[in-house]
């Protein structure tokens, strides 16, 4: 997800060969909501959040730390684990 | 002529940590882990719309958000 409108954002994917939807906050609603707002630059900071099916944040990466989504890989194989783990 | 050169080095040198300290901190999110994530509803580029809370009890999310299409991530 950005702040990019959805055409921008497509043709971000096409050039990248994303094959999956990304999301646009045009209006900015959520990074505020997420606390990732940069003001002076008008855009959201990078971030990664991973929620859980009951909507509770199970692990947060700020800045550049997001770029590298192994630790949230392994935050998201501990909850798959939690969830086999679970009769 | 070595020493002019010096001198523009250094200067360059200072002026980059000038531009740096004028940086503004990141802002930090206020959510926490264990915090419930704020529901949301965005277009995508499939020319759907994604609700966050259409996947409760269904699917975990992972909601990355970079900073600007064009920027290399």
């Amino acid at each position: 997800m950005s702040v990019d409108s959805v055409p921008a954002n497509r043709e971000f994917a096409k050039q990248l060969g994303v094959t999956f939807p990304i999301l646009s906050d045009f209006k900015r609603t959520v990074v505020k909501d997420y606390g990732v707002f940069n003001e002076e630059q008008g855009f959201g900071n990078r971030a990664t959040f991973l929620i859980d099916k009951e909507g509770i944040i199970r692990h947060i990466d700020e800045g550049n730390v997001a770029i590298d989504p192994t630790t949230v890989i392994d935050a998201c194989n501990v909850l798959q684990h939690k969830k086999t783990a679970t009769p | 002529m070595y020493k002019k050169l010096l001198t523009s080095v250094a200067l360059l040198g200072v002026l980059s940590v000038v531009a740096l300290a004028q940086q503004p901190t990141p802002p930090h999110t206020n959510l926490k882990v264990g915090d419930k994530a704020p529901d949301f509803t965005l277009r995508a580029t499939d020319g759907k719309t994604y609700k966050l809370s259409d996947f409760k009890g269904q699917k975990n999310v992972v909601l990355a958000i970079y900073v600007l299409a064009f920027t290399g991530g």
